[in-house]
């Protein structure tokens, strides 16, 4: 039987040679990364590589009074979130087309919902497979880490971009009579409930409807956030948000991985303190 | 391993000391690379600004030489207490005493390398203290200086990099070498126009169901993209022929008063250049680990 490991290198070698060098073998403007150096070997074996590290951020104001009690949802605060997140991936998209990248990856998301704005704040790597030119039309953008970005790669899959659904709603408020009989009793409150029930339903709804935009099969990991609000405890926020994918070529390309189990045992140690 | 190549073998005046991980230093033996001695490179820096300096109490046309951008407010003459413009500026002698301090810990942690041979300092580990209240931001670099075994090759300019242990050892297996630690910081001040304050603020006074749907806050997202481009750019022109690589961008955003922000940003990382040519790694087995 073959062995399939691979030669290891000559790391010494490799150092003593990488070290003894003066030469400049940077070629093109430099560029910036903020991937792990294992996420950036991920991207090598796909033969793509880092370009530049790239930002978007986008703030929008909320009105005084939005959070205050009411019925239904909270539009102003719904399509704040909704506006402030899309912007902030355009800035995205822009600061990565100007790179000339093919898309961004790794992703992170911060989002900041006060009384009187919500802003979004965006950060990620962008790259583009070694050596290419300008990707034509709009790049891809992912919350997938580079290493999961390369495996979605190798399964036929691509990104295609972030997909978003926000909904802020009331929880409606109980008569007094209601109040007053469920104080001493342990009871579900439905109509906190109901509250984020109903701004899942939104959510997702317009998840899946920004999954449609950009004309993709699904979304993948996608995250979520909810419950009640730090300044307003009886409105209720659900978010959502995940990578939109799509069949790259005809067929899913199946990974079948190599069964491992590992001999370690748990290590058990002798400790001296235990002894005082 | 024999003796005489091991760490500190030539070293007989006493052992050599490490703050490697031993996890860590059995991967940078296996580079070749042995540890000579903790280094360390100390700066305390005082600024104005860093505690209750007067620049603190900050007023729109603060000195600056940096980005700035006026506000105007579109109003005209309301009253006395409103304010007839808003500013983003960079607070310049923040950003130069913050990478001055950054810069003279570090040349001070490659000197101290250089001194005993090193050609180069690993695993660097960073701590940026405030001393309460005096205004003084103390920086402290530390890592391991180490050669190439033996004898080292008597670099001039040693390198110096936040990895070690296994992460240093794959960056070398695809072809990158570590030039330096680079470390930046910008800090952008928003002195809110009026417009501004009064979205920030969340007027009850707003009437807010404009056709054109929610209002962005223009000052407020002007400020934070230019503070990540100008710390980007600062960084870019630390590289030494470089790329960076693993960095870290930190954004924080402190409110000091009513319409008056503060919008700081971090960034740090390792300049590394291609050696050789690149080339491409042998695709990762995926694996499934049975319990």
């Amino acid at each position: 039987m073959s062995d399939p490991r691979p030669v290891p290198p000559d790391l010494p070698a490799l150092v003593r040679a990488a070290l003894s060098t003066t030469e400049d073998g940077a070629r093109g403007a430099p560029t910036t990364s903020d991937l792990s150096i294992d996420e950036e070997l991920s991207l090598h074996a796909l033969a793509w590589e880092p370009v530049a590290l790239t930002t978007g951020y986008a703030v929008v104001a909320v009105p005084a009074g939005a959070w205050q009690w009411g019925q239904g949802e909270i539009d102003v605060a719904s399509s704040a979130h909704e506006r402030a997140f899309t912007q902030a991936l355009r800035r995205l998209e822009s600061d990565v087309a100007r790179t000339g990248a093919h898309g961004v990856v790794g992703v992170s998301i911060e989002r900041e919902v006060a009384p009187s704005h919500i802003a979004v704040a965006v950060m990620g790597t962008a790259v583009r497979p070694r050596g290419a030119g300008a990707r034509k039309g709009t790049p891809f953008v992912t919350d997938l880490s580079a290493r999961d970005f390369a495996r979605l790669v190798a399964s036929g899959w691509e990104p295609l971009g972030l997909a978003t659904g926000a909904s802020f709603v009331y929880a409606p408020r109980r008569s007094i009579g209601t109040a007053l009989a469920q104080q001493s009793q342990n009871v579900e409150l439905t109509n906190f409930t109901d509250a984020l029930y109903g701004a899942r339903e939104r959510a997702v709804e317009r998840l899946q409807r920004s999954a449609m935009s950009y004309q993709g099969a699904g979304i993948v990991e996608v995250k979520l956030e909810e419950g009640p609000l730090r300044f307003a405890s009886h409105a209720v926020g659900f978010a959502a948000w995940g990578t939109v994918v799509r069949l790259a070529g005809d067929q899913h390309l199946p990974m079948s991985p190599t069964l491992v189990v590992s001999l370690d045992d748990e290590t058990r140690a002798f400790e001296a303190q235990t002894l005082e | 391993m024999t003796s005489s190549t091991g760490p500190g073998a030539d070293e007989r005046a006493g052992a050599f000391t490490s703050a490697l991980s031993a996890a860590d230093f059995a991967a940078c033996l296996a580079l070749g690379l042995e540890p000579i001695g903790l280094v360390q490179g100390l700066c305390a820096m005082q600024s104005t600004s860093f505690g209750r300096g007067v620049f603190s109490l900050a007023t729109p046309m603060a000195p600056s030489g940096g980005y700035l951008a006026n506000y105007p407010c579109p109003h005209g003459f309301v009253t006395g207490e409103h304010r007839p413009f808003g500013q983003n500026y960079e607070q310049t002698w923040l950003g130069h005493a913050w990478r001055d301090g950054y810069g003279t810990a570090r040349t001070r942690l490659v000197d101290a390398a250089r001194a005993l041979g090193a050609d180069g300092v690993v695993g660097v580990v960073e701590a940026e203290t405030a001393l309460a209240d005096s205004g003084v931001l103390e920086f402290s670099l530390r890592g391991t200086a180490v050669r190439v075994a033996p004898g080292g090759l008597g670099t001039a300019e040693p390198f110096t990099t936040y990895l070690s242990g296994q992460r240093l050892a794959k960056a070398f297996e695809a072809g990158l070498a570590p030039v330096s630690i680079v470390g930046s910081f910008v800090s952008v001040r928003v002195w809110a126009s009026c417009v501004t304050e009064f979205l920030l603020g969340g007027s009850p006074l707003q009437t807010w169901s404009s056709p054109s749907g929610p209002v962005e806050i223009d000052q407020l997202a002007d400020a934070h993209a230019r503070g990540r481009e100008l710390v980007r750019d600062d960084a870019r022109a630390q590289l030494r022929g470089g790329h960076l690589r693993a960095a870290r961008l930190e954004i924080v955003e402190r409110e000091l008063g009513p319409g008056d922000i503060e919008i700081q940003a971090r960034l740090r990382g390792n300049s590394l250049r291609p050696v050789g040519e690149a080339v491409a790694l042998a695709t990762p087995q995926p694996t499934l680990r049975l319990s």
